[in-house]
């Protein structure tokens, strides 16, 4: 099979559409970065402390954001888990300005600890008081400790059975269901009864970063990109021509400021994976934007007839149908984790399903309408070829 | 055959088998990240200055014992910004005894002597030495409770290489979060000390005895919320007997059966605590962890290499305190800057997801890859299949984990190896239309793809290169992937797909190319 069977298109007439289009697209995200919205920072970046949550029983949203409300802790942002009505994930406000500086990380523990305890209501709290121990958060050697003195024999083996149940589980919703699923016998359920409790939530994943750090990740997220853009400036520059370096950097800043502006309009949080899957974008359009120059190196020698705006027309066309194809392929894998990858990946591989597009675009209208016009404007004695 | 083909293949094929040998069975032989896993990241912090507020306090008192010993008087020696100290009040007609003290005493300290007043800064090249001590001293003594957690193996690694203050923790599949936390943050620095007032419901009660003055070597401290001790009590500034002399530590229990911690002392410090308890039988000994006291007693007779110290411990924290003892006091306080704890649930939830987006990744790219190149789509699979498998077995043989986002990186890979693939067919299409025969369409097809194909990966290479230069844990792992893979898809694309052409063209006269 072939799309293309002989591709001829003039993608070089389009350039100057192609260039208000991006400038249009680049516009209106940077005023979005500037004036609108603003990017926004993950806990990475701004530091803050985040927790995930499975709770026993289906909770809605707006009671959670009740009981965070009741302890001063309205302002936190509460994202629910594909819908489960069980599962959320809640990102407690950062600390900024100078109390923030001095008091750290201990602050962020404190305000997580405060959700936690705020969301676990009161009935698990007088539960724990009256001596009963919480079922969904204890670990295995206390709960093999307390099943000792009934059950010298079995209890370290009912209490792994236990805890590997919710770990698959994630949160035990009641004692009959664990009984079915795992085979526990009646005594022990009846002992459990008798001494634990169901908790209210179990935390599923809890990070927290003090401002230090998050200051420091900037730091570093800006150097690896810079610092990689510099290397692959001087790469092509010497396996081409400085024009075609300047031309691919170009192109990748361009991606950058797109995906940025996409991600500031759609207000998604920029996290640590967000940066690498933004270089991996880098990498990618380059990748893209090489094989057109290689073509337009090759083509150079051979068409020496033509004009350079001729030339790059046949380049693009000649690899129009690997650009496509590949494209493609990758697009579909990377929606495959988009679908698939669950809300942790999720907005990496959203990040990497904009590069995919941006990028294949911009190596057809944008790198090679750079190299046109650095051609026209500088007109190189040795021509472009090498 | 031809007997070049012949190696190739042979070649082909170990590579395979050492790649399914090192990474068979994945579960065991593959690293899992602690996203994955379960487990928690620590970023911590030494608070150098501890180190060296703690060696001026001691200049401070080496140059009391030394102006006293020289007669030599002063008014006050205050401890001024962190390193520096000054003595206010000094005769200025002593200046030149001063100053001897100073070369001979005080080699560490540069000083400057205006009037009655003498300036000790503690030279910069110096307390660099010293913060940089106090960061491997702290390594090591964290490496050393996780040892005693038995959880061997866990690099302890430095954030930054020499004058970072930073640590990294990484530990894999952590149930109580919380207990590790406290359990590697507790100074742990021990003590037993002479009481000489107390207790004091405040510290003006204590120091009417003493007219409301601190005497020289005392110190105030305070009992620990957690023992059975309340208020304030007067004890020596210097302890005799500190946990560095421990030889060992482990949980016991008191008379009443309560949990407490017995203590052995090794042999010098044995010897010391015995003439110290036989010169002061009848007296209130303390036991001070952290500054704070955790249990005043008399002494009722002679002490020599063991003890024990009570408090109202569960018994969990009696094992814990005597895990700290046993690992050794941090020289100087910690705290956390980062923290990241997945629970199991999440994790296993993680790498089900993972595989399923792998698979469907997979199918949708072989699907695709048939249907539109035919059979030398298959080829194009049998390349991506190989790849996968010396990704995997890269990943067990260099021992990197095996991150969520690493699991992103295979299935990016996964779409960008057929990358090589598309462009040798496209080439080999295009000089098939040309109207080259089979062979030599084949073989110039790969020759041309070949620059492009390394052009293009290079790139996308130095890019991770410099994604795993600034990232931590999971981006690593990330970057890590993706550049095996890509490396991988040089070698399966370009040489392997090349030998199965190659197979197919030796066996029979092709007349026609499937592509």
């Amino acid at each position: 099979m072939q799309i293309f069977k002989k591709p001829n298109f003039k993608f070089m007439k389009y350039k100057y559409i192609a260039f208000s289009m991006s400038g249009i697209l680049i516009l209106i995200g940077i005023i979005n970065i500037t004036s609108g919205k603003g990017l926004n920072p993950g806990i990475d970046f701004a530091g803050g402390s985040l927790i995930r949550i499975v709770f026993r029983d289906p909770t809605p949203i707006s009671q959670i954001r009740q009981s965070l409300a009741e302890v001063g802790l309205g302002k936190s942002r509460i994202q629910e888990v594909e819908k489960t009505e069980r599962e959320y994930i809640i990102r407690s406000f950062s600390i900024t300005g100078e109390e923030g500086e001095e008091l750290g990380i201990e602050a962020h523990e404190v305000i997580g600890n405060r959700v936690i305890d705020a969301l676990r209501g009161t009935e698990d709290k007088s539960s724990l008081e009256r001596g009963l121990k919480n079922l969904n958060s204890i670990d295995r050697t206390t709960l093999t400790l307390i099943l000792e003195p009934s059950f010298p024999e079995q209890a370290s083996e009912i209490a792994t059975t236990i805890i590997d149940f919710r770990v698959a589980e994630g949160i035990i919703k009641d004692l009959a269901e664990l009984q079915q699923a795992t085979g526990i016998s009646q005594e022990a359920v009846d002992f459990l009864k008798g001494q634990t409790f169901l908790g209210h939530l179990t935390v599923l994943s809890r990070e927290t970063v003090g401002p230090q750090v998050g200051h420091d990740l900037r730091r570093k997220a800006a150097q690896a990109t810079v610092w990689a853009l510099i290397g692959l400036l001087i790469y092509i520059g010497i396996r081409f021509k400085f024009a075609y370096g300047v031309s691919a950097i170009i192109t990748l800043a361009h991606d950058v400021l797109i995906t940025l502006g996409v991600f500031s309009l759609t207000n998604r949080e920029i996290n640590l994976p967000v940066i690498a899957a933004i270089l991996t974008i880098v990498g990618y359009s380059l990748n893209d934007t090489i094989v057109i120059f290689v073509r337009v190196r090759d083509n150079l020698k051979i068409m020496r007839r033509h004009g350079f705006e001729d030339i790059l027309d046949s380049s693009i066309n000649q690899t129009l149908s690997r650009t496509v194809i590949t494209s493609s392929t990758t697009f579909l894998t990377v929606f495959a984790l988009f679908l698939f990858g669950g809300e942790v990946i999720n907005d990496f591989a959203f990040t990497l399903i904009i590069g995919v597009l941006v990028g294949t675009y911009s190596s057809i209208y944008q790198s090679c309408p750079l190299l046109y016009f650095w051609n026209k404007i500088f007109k190189p004695k040795k021509g472009m070829g090498k | 055959m031809k007997k070049k083909l012949r190696w190739k293949v042979i070649l082909i094929l170990v590579v395979i088998a050492l790649a399914v040998f090192l990474s068979y069975p994945p579960g065991e032989k593959i690293n899992f990240g602690l996203d994955l896993q379960g487990g928690m990241h620590l970023v911590l912090q030494v608070i150098t200055d501890d180190a060296i507020n703690a060696e001026t306090d001691q200049a401070i008192l080496r140059l009391q014992e030394q102006l006293k010993k020289e007669d030599i008087g002063y008014e006050t020696m205050p401890k001024g910004e962190i390193g520096r100290f000054s003595a206010q009040g000094i005769d200025p007609s002593q200046e030149a005894k001063i100053k001897e003290i100073l070369d001979d005493y005080f080699r560490d300290w540069d000083y400057t002597i205006i009037g009655n007043a003498i300036s000790l800064s503690l030279k910069s090249g110096v307390a660099m030495q010293y913060r940089e001590q106090t960061v491997r001293m702290s390594q090591e003594t964290i490496r050393n409770r996780i040892d005693e957690l038995g959880l061997a193996e866990i690099p302890i690694q430095r954030q930054g290489g020499y004058g970072s203050d930073r640590i990294i923790v990484e530990l894999p599949g952590v149930e109580n979060p919380e207990r590790v936390k406290n359990l590697i943050k507790t100074t742990a620095f021990l003590e037993w000390k002479l009481v000489y007032a107390g207790p004091a419901p405040d510290e003006e009660t204590l120091l009417k005895k003493f007219e409301g003055e601190l005497p020289e070597d005392k110190e105030i401290l305070k009992a620990d919320p957690n023992s059975s001790e309340q208020g304030y009590y007067l004890v020596d500034r210097v302890a005799p007997i500190t946990g560095q002399d421990l030889r060992n530590a482990r949980r016991s229990t008191d008379q009443w059966n309560n949990p407490a911690v017995q203590f052995m002392l090794n042999p010098d410090g044995a010897k010391r605590f015995y003439k110290f308890t036989s010169d002061n039988i009848g007296k209130l000994l303390s036991v001070v962890l952290d500054n704070r006291i955790y249990e005043v007693a008399t002494i009722e007779g002679r002490i020599s290499d063991s003890g024990i110290i009570r408090g109202t411990f569960t018994i969990e924290q009696a094992d814990d305190l005597s895990m700290v003892l046993r690992a050794g006091a941090l020289p100087a306080s910690i705290r956390y800057l980062e923290e990241r704890t997945i629970g199991p649930s999440l994790g296993a939830d993680s790498i089900r997801r993972g595989l399923t987006a792998i698979t469907a990744a997979l199918i949708l790219v072989i699907l695709f890859m048939v249907f539109y190149y035919r059979v030398s789509g298959l080829n194009a699979v049998v390349a991506l299949v190989l790849n996968i498998l010396i990704l995997m077995g890269a990943l067990a043989y260099f021992k990197a984990a095996l991150t969520l986002p690493g699991i992103a990186g295979i299935i990016l890979t996964i779409g960008m190896a057929v990358d090589a693939n598309v462009l040798v067919f496209e080439r080999i299409r295009e000089e098939l239309s040309t109207g080259k025969d089979i062979v030599n369409s084949i073989s110039s097809g790969f020759a041309r793809a070949f620059r492009t194909i390394l052009d293009a990966n290079v790139t996308t290479i130095i890019a991770a290169i410099f994604l795993f230069q600034f990232g931590t844990g999971p981006i690593r792992g990330f970057a890590i992937t993706l550049i095996i893979g890509i490396t991988a898809s040089m070698f399966t694309a370009v040489f392997v797909s090349r030998v199965i052409f190659d197979l197919g063209s030796a066996r029979k006269k092709r007349e026609k190319l499937s592509i």
